[in-house]
């Protein structure tokens, strides 16, 4: 399936097609989201009824929509979705001792309100899943729409992921020993050596269509596995690119998500320092923190990559040839693994 | 290539397993109560499809060493899961290998910690067990790791129509040979949260609920999980085989957050579409198993929807009447139910009714029936967003 647009909503200025030509650094364990000025597409009204989580998903995927009055479906992975509509409605329950409460969080913080809002926004009857698994929820989304291509039923398709930092999921998350103790600058991130991450949150849109004319990138496959042995994930990684008739040498690019926690970043040397050791490396979670949708970041960065964008220097590992052909490799906490590969559209 | 389904799980407000469910089914029995478990001060202001026994007993149930962190949902989800892929005969090679997936639904999932969740999250107290377990995936991650599945996994979450997708998703992955065998369905467990959230809806209705009747009040919540094993021709050679999935419709409302078109373009639209994707004919399907919740708008829009499709329409129930709506698990629910009807040609009512709605009296099933052969059954399922899921299944 091809790429024909992308729109992207993150802690980096993507928002404004900034990104590539200069970063930002970030310090502590937040890595919030620079939003747009959303008065230009959203009515206020509207606007403010919206928590975050809404606001970015729909504010990331009207300018792909406005443009786009056929579209045969709409996917979404998110792991949250509002969580912060969803513990401020919890937060009614337990203030009011469960007394007269007002529905407009509750409704807002099931995770496929974004995709049911966006259908109601675009006027679009068609197909509309939302993916909800966790650190592979974006991979499902993918496959999802690969499923629909697959049977024919599908032209073009707008497929992304939306995942928000709430106080919340960050109090939650922290409990369970996720993030760094110390403040770290995002330059030093992925050297920390030490255990924990931050916290990043954004959203990114893909118009996806059957076919490559106007595309910008092609994304020939995904395929994830959970909880592998260590020697698993290689021959993990090798079936993967078999099926898609390639070896470990055709792929000149490699998107890892190392985000600095010492606890599961070897995870990325198993694989690389195995089987692509000469390739281009980059990494993206100093950049935009992690959240378990990243891998959807990856994937924009990737499309700019083979449209033959400059990576910003922060993303650059290792950079020895000009990208063509890219294997995003990301996992979740150690335990879920995800494979996007994604090449340029005329190859 | 047809899809079979080979094995059958399920645990809800009618019983620990299939058999004890289809008895429930038979003898007209709800399992509709005032909470025994909930904690919440509703728990004996209205009815609730509530499965009948405490959390603590039924993690006795679920069969591996580690239950630390393991929440009702959890419990739910195994002992239905265990189920499924025991009446399938699936080995443990089977289950390991990565050709089957297992794709599973909540919407839920480990917020039954209603009060836990309010502590983590506000960083109350002590590091709690439960930190990992609220997410809607939680509990298929937890499966996935004990059972060592390594196909494809994922969770769904389109509110009430999460598990009919879940279904669909794994027919797919079927069909389109990206796996062989895919073990699909979902749970959802009763939670402070959701009935404070369905009651500020103003759709819970304090007496047991009568979908399809003129005087309906609104739904009682229920807890379920429900899986079914789907295999593809070749490898379920000479087994047992229960039913055939034939297609699956999708489609949205695009209308309301949180109610349905009066002129029902997403339910008609969705059962056209599932009709179309199952090859066959309008006039095949012997039987529908209706969302019907209960609620004014859902049931007549639904019926709005039976009329833009049929021009004759089939007999249809909705066995909510029986569980309550188990919101993430009802899809599965009641495709665990609709393959019951067709294995043992049976139509289970929509209890409770004294007086249907006018235009819908005369195919609305309303006493247990099983004189009649039954080949074809739609199940629908509909969710807040305007997410619209139709499957229909057929005899083998």
């Amino acid at each position: 399936m091809y790429v024909i647009k992308t729109s992207n909503i993150s802690p980096q200025n993507t928002h404004n097609g900034q990104f590539m030509q200069q970063t930002i650094s970030y310090t502590g364990n937040k890595y919030s989201a620079i939003e747009p000025d959303y008065t230009a597409m959203i009515r206020p009204a509207q606007l403010r009824r919206m928590g975050k989580c809404i606001r970015m998903g729909t504010g990331s995927a009207l300018p792909i929509l406005q443009d786009e009055d056929k579209l045969d479906g709409i996917i979404l992975g998110s792991s949250e979705g509002g969580l912060e509509d969803c513990i401020k409605f919890l937060i009614q329950i337990v203030d009011y001792n469960e007394g007269t409460l007002t529905p407009t969080n509750f409704v807002q913080s099931t995770p496929n309100a974004l995709a049911g809002n966006l259908a109601i926004m675009s006027k679009n009857k068609s197909y509309n899943t939302t993916h909800v698994h966790r650190g592979l929820a974006f991979e499902n989304a993918l496959l999802d729409a690969l499923l629909l291509f697959d049977e024919q039923k599908a032209e073009t398709l707008l497929v992304g992921n939306v995942d928000e930092i709430s106080e919340y999921n960050f109090n939650i998350e922290t409990k369970a020993d996720q993030y760094k103790k110390e403040e770290i600058s995002s330059d030093e991130l992925l050297n920390s050596q030490t255990s924990g991450t931050v916290c990043g949150e954004g959203s990114s849109m893909f118009l996806l269509s059957s076919k490559p004319t106007n595309a910008v990138a092609q994304i020939v496959d995904v395929s994830h596995i959970c909880y592998p042995q260590k020697e698993e994930i290689i021959a993990f990684t090798n079936t993967f690119l078999s099926k898609n008739g390639l070896i470990p040498a055709d792929i000149d690019s490699v998107i890892v998500g190392r985000n600095g926690d010492c606890k599961t970043d070897f995870w990325y040397d198993l694989v690389c320092d195995e089987m692509f050791k000469t390739q281009n490396l980059y990494s993206f979670k100093n950049l935009v923190g992690e959240y378990p949708t990243a891998s959807a970041f990856a994937t924009y960065f990737a499309c700019n990559l083979v449209a033959g964008k400059k990576a910003p220097k922060a993303s650059i590992i290792h950079e020895c040839t000009v990208p063509k052909t890219i294997l995003i490799y990301n996992h979740f906490k150690g335990e879920q693994h995800g494979l996007i590969l994604v090449k340029q559209s005329q190859l | 290539m047809d899809i079979y389904v080979t094995g059958l799980g399920c645990i809800s407000p009618l019983g620990f397993n299939v058999e004890e469910n289809h008895l429930q089914l038979k003898t007209e029995r709800d399992g509709l109560v005032k909470s025994k478990y909930l904690e919440s001060k509703y728990k004996s202001e209205k009815f609730f499809g509530e499965v009948k026994m405490d959390t603590s007993s039924l993690l006795q149930k679920v069969n591996i060493p580690n239950k630390k962190g393991l929440t009702r949902t959890d419990a739910l989800a195994f002992i239905a899961f265990d189920e499924a892929i025991h009446h399938a005969g699936l080995l443990k090679k089977d289950i390991n290998d990565s050709s089957t997936a297992f794709i599973s639904a909540s919407t839920v999932g480990g917020m039954c910690l209603t009060d836990e969740l309010y502590r983590d999250s506000n960083l109350h107290g002590k590091n709690s067990e439960y930190a990992q377990s609220y997410n809607c995936a939680a509990h298929t991650l937890r499966i996935t790791k004990e059972y060592q599945l390594k196909g494809f996994t994922n969770t769904i979450n389109t509110a009430c129509s999460s598990s009919a997708n879940a279904i669909m998703i794994g027919m797919k992955l079927i069909r389109t040979g990206r796996a062989k065998r895919a073990i699909v369905g979902g749970v959802d467990s009763l939670a402070k949260y959701t009935v404070n959230g369905f009651n500020a809806l103003q759709i819970l209705t304090d007496k047991k609920c009568t979908p399809f009747d003129v005087a309906r009040e609104g739904l009682n919540l229920g807890e379920a999980a429900a899986y079914i094993v789907l295999e593809a021709e070749d490898v379920c050679i000479g087994k047992t085989k229960y039913a055939k999935i034939l297609g699956a419709g999708n489609t949205n409302d695009a209308y309301h957050a949180s109610a349905m078109s009066e002129t029902a373009d997403g339910v008609t639209a969705c059962i056209l579409e599932a009709i179309a994707d199952s090859k066959i004919s309008k006039e095949a399907i012997n039987y529908i198993n209706a969302h019907g919740t209960g609620t004014q708008n859902n049931d007549q829009v639904e019926l709005t929807g039976f009329h833009n499709v049929f021009a004759n329409i089939p007999p249809f129930s909705s066995t909510k009447s029986y569980t309550g709506h188990t919101l993430g698990a009802a899809g599965s629910l009641e495709a665990v139910y609709s393959i019951l009807s067709i294995v043992n040609n049976e139509m289970y009512p929509s209890l409770r009714v004294t007086n249907a709605i006018p235009d819908c009296h005369k195919m609305l099933v309303m006493q247990y029936t099983n004189d009649i052969e039954i080949n074809t059954v739609l199940s629908n399922s509909y969710g807040f967003g305007g997410n619209c899921t139709s499957l229909i299944f057929s005899d083998i």
